[in-house]
């Protein structure tokens, strides 16, 4: 068979820094091929580079046979490539329908936007795909993150590309939509079309993909037939060493003692009734289906938005109207948030910077800082949880996806607190980090700190929590433990009206 | 996900009618609350102009008449167009200084070389306005290619520009022919050419606002990247909105010299900061992509009303800064707040 795309030893650098050497890449019309590697392996410069966005140093591209090398992005799209970015190319005050066929808006006789041209066919493209919900003209800033990564999908798909790129387009989603689009593409790919499909989860892949190619440090270590492949296999060219295993152990370690307890807690009308005890050593897992309540859960504790009901840290009721009052110390609680790059890094700010922000206290005497105290915490926290950074002056931005996430868990670890608040901490992370995030939190909840973990990827919550609460439209719906907690189980209290827990 | 099947029915239920929008639907006084919010940077500038007319009127008669609409349109028309430009600019997220500059130089230049004959006086009146267009298209080839900020760029051509004024001509005078000045008295239907050519301008952005190129400039504004990703040029961007604002300029420049009948190398400074401040007042955001040339307009009249304010109140024509900051600080408060309350009220 053909290929339609075809990628020979591609190269890239950036300063010193390679980001890609050799690649090579190839793939053809009517299949699902998925591309994985580590965070910083290599994928999103060379999607970038298909992309148009990056040009690279050497090395060949063809597309259906003809030399590829797209100036820009506008290129590259009218070469039928659309990209779905995970650093999403969206504009936020711009309308939905505006976003989804922005530079090819319809026209009239005197070049003005045919607005009911474009509502029309926003609304045939949605039915065309099946897509959930969402009002075309709303404010892309007025929607959530999945919500934008759906209409980031819907303005890829607005061209009828040739060839689709999703770069971890499922992160950012719940459940149902995640289904919805591994639906799509694999709809998409049946009907002719290349689906470029980058993923850390690999049920996903699995469930998807024809073949699988496999990038490390930059290169291509292995391309192959997903049918003709183990996930071990997989893992070990990830990673370039045999991986034991992805989740820790898990052993109890939790106490009697209520770290948090919530009584009666509730955000306006998205977060009522919630009754629920943490306990010290534990790791509690929080599910549901996106826009149920989570979110809320997380951003009240942390003093975001108001709050009604009580509020018991370590005993004690306390009141958290601001993140000021939630950051304690030692009695406190610490959030890492959804978007870590908008909200948890000062992506221009150094390593150290950004891990000691929020306790400049902890090494001021009399109003000055001790640099030398300064550097000690950091160096330890770097080294503790192995973050992969040249000196503690590099900047945050430079780093990849998980050793970024490194950086918001060593803020956290700083403020001392000893109730953590973890919402998704492992959206868009390689494997390697994610099974060294888990090992952490085992860690840490054996050391006695209480944990209440959010995550979109059901097996997380299932192998890493004590046990589960679920949330439907913002009430709880179950708590399971034990034999009760599966993925099954999790969606069917997400989901359904359950009669008991 | 290896989810067993029998729950995929389930999901289609689930998929038609979604639980979150369920539990999401807003009340009606929601819906509009959050409707009047996200028109607040408009509706508190019309609120303060009706606010400003009415004790206008209250010490004056004849505030709400024609007259008093061709004066005052007359008034404010060579803000309006310098700040049509600026509201180009600011809208992309950048600023533009130097159309002080191009101001200054379009009326000497026009006072200095229209003479007497007609044609040779519309070909300079094009000529100033290409100028116009070429200086803004070289802001904008200089804040790309250089890398650098819109403010010190235009800071620097504004400089050059104001001296290349001052050569030409450098104390106030020169001469425009007689037919060039009768340009504002002349009227249709009761309305002054100056209420007409403010129609032809608002036709103008009604227009624009919906073409591609007024759709991006707002996108670049919004999110310079996003905007790169989606395929806009980032040059061609800025040589257009720099390009549009310096041609809005010279239209500014041509449209002074049939007010004053005289040029001078030094009264675009004027309209540098009104014309971002009829700007902010109408609701433009200084971070780009937000706002209108309607909400410019009106901002633009409330500076001139202030003036006229002012003058029937006999008081010192030093209030007249006093009172614009004072409603220029009220205005971006007003509009930051309701921002602010509008967040709340969807995060």
């Amino acid at each position: 068979m053909t290929e339609l795309l075809n990628a020979t030893a591609i190269t890239k650098r950036y300063g010193g820094i390679t980001a890609l050497s050799r690649a090579d890449f190839s793939a053809r019309a009517g299949e699902v091929h998925a591309l994985l590697g580590e965070n910083g392996a290599g994928k999103s410069t060379f999607i970038q580079i298909l992309a148009g966005a990056v040009r690279p140093d050497g090395g060949t591209v063809t597309l259906a046979g003809s030399p590829y090398r797209p100036r820009d992005p506008q290129e590259a799209q009218r070469s039928g490539i659309a990209p779905v970015f995970q650093e999403l190319s969206l504009v936020p005050d711009l309308t939905v329908e505006e976003n989804i066929w922005f530079r090819h808006e319809p026209l009239s006789a005197v070049r003005t936007v045919r607005a009911r041209a474009m509502r029309e066919a926003t609304l045939e493209l949605f039915a065309r795909h099946r897509f959930p919900s969402i009002r075309p003209d709303q404010e892309l800033r007025r929607l959530t993150l999945a919500e934008r990564q759906v209409i980031e999908i819907a303005k890829a798909l607005s061209r009828d590309p040739k060839v689709l790129i999703l770069d971890e387009a499922t992160s950012a989603l719940g459940p149902q939509e995640t289904e919805w689009l591994l639906g799509l593409a694999r709809g998409l790919a049946d009907a002719g079309s290349l689906v470029i499909y980058i993923s850390h989860r690999l049920g996903e892949v699995r469930e998807i993909a024809d073949r699988i190619t496999v990038f490390r440090n930059g290169a291509t270590v292995a391309a192959y037939d997903t049918q003709a492949v183990d996930d071990e296999t997989i893992i070990t060219d990830m990673l370039g060493r045999r991986m034991d295993r992805l989740y820790p152990e898990r052993k109890k370690t939790s106490t009697d003692t209520v770290a948090l307890g919530l009584r009666g807690f509730g955000v306006d009308h998205r977060l009522s009734d919630i009754d629920l005890d943490l306990r010290e050593g534990e790791v509690l897992g929080v599910a549901g289906m996106q826009g149920h309540g989570q979110r809320e859960l997380f951003q009240a504790l942390f003093g975001i938005g108001g709050s009604r009901g009580t509020v018991d840290v370590w005993g004690k009721p306390k009141t958290i109207r601001s993140p000021r009052q939630a950051l304690t110390g030692r009695d406190g609680l610490a959030l890492v948030p959804e978007d870590r790059r908008n909200h948890g890094l000062l992506l221009a700010k150094s390593v150290r910077e950004n891990l000691t922000l929020s306790v400049i206290q902890r090494f001021t005497r009399f109003g000055i800082t001790d640099p030398r105290r300064e550097g000690a915490l950091v160096d330890e926290m770097i080294a503790t949880l192995k973050i992969k950074t040249g000196t503690p002056e590099q900047l945050a931005g430079t780093l990849s996806g998980g050793n970024q996430q490194k950086v918001i868990f060593g803020k956290m670890l700083l403020t001392e607190a000893r109730i953590l608040l973890l919402y998704d901490p492992t959206r868009g992370i390689d494997v390697g980090t994610k099974g060294e995030i888990f090992q952490l939190m085992r860690d840490l909840a054996a050391k006695g700190y209480a944990i209440l973990f959010y995550s979109s990827d059901l097996a997380e919550l299932v192998h890493v929590a004590d046990r589960v609460a679920v949330l439907r439209n913002g009430r709880l719906a179950a708590i399971l433990e034990g034999e009760q907690n599966s993925e099954r189980q999790i969606l069917r209290a997400a989901m359904l009206e359950t009669r008991a827990a | 996900m290896s989810v067993a099947d029998p729950m995929s029915p389930l999901k289609m239920t689930v998929a038609t009618s979604s639980p979150s929008e369920l539990a999401h639907r807003p009340s009606r006084a929601a819906i509009w609350k959050s409707a009047l919010l996200d028109r607040a940077s408009l509706i508190i500038p019309c609120v303060m102009l009706i606010g400003l007319l009415l004790v206008y009127a209250s010490l004056r008669d004849g505030v709400f008449t024609l007259d008093e609409l061709n004066l005052d349109t007359a008034a404010a028309m060579t803000l309006i167009l310098a700040a049509t430009g600026q509201t180009i600019v600011l809208l992309r997220g950048g600023i533009d200084l130097s159309i002080g500059g191009m101001i200054s130089l379009g009326t000497v230049l026009a006072a200095t070389r229209f003479g007497t004959d007609p044609a040779q006086a519309a070909a300079w009146a094009f000529g100033i306005v290409a100028i116009g267009g070429l200086v803004g298209a070289l802001n904008g080839i200089l804040i790309t290619a250089l890398r650098l900020q819109p403010f010190l760029v235009t800071l620097a051509t504004w400089s050059i520009l104001s001296g290349t004024a001052m050569i030409i001509l450098p104390t106030d005078g020169g001469s425009l022919p007689s037919g060039w000045t009768m340009f504002g008295v002349s009227t249709k239907l009761g309305l002054s050419s100056s209420v007409w050519l403010l129609a032809v301008l608002l036709v103008f952005w009604i227009w624009f606002k919906r073409t591609r190129l007024g759709i991006a400039i707002r996108a670049t504004g919004s999110n310079e990247r996003s905007a790169f990703l989606s395929g806009v040029s980032p040059i061609g961007i800025n040589i257009a909105t720099y390009g549009l604002s310096g041609i809005f300029a010279a239209l500014a420049a041509l449209y002074l010299t049939t007010q004053t009948g005289a040029g001078s190398p030094t009264i675009g400074k004027d309209y540098i900061l009104p014309s971002v401040a009829a700007a902010v007042i109408g609701g433009i955001s200084l971070f780009g992509g937000r706002g209108g040339l309607v909400g410019t307009i009106i901002g633009a009249f409330i500076l001139t009303i202030i003036g006229n304010l002012v003058f029937v109140l006999e008081v010192s024509s030093y209030w007249q800064p006093i009172v614009s900051g004072i409603i220029l600080l009220v205005a971006v408060l007003a509009s930051s707040i309701a921002e602010k309350s509008a967040r709340r009220s969807l995060s």
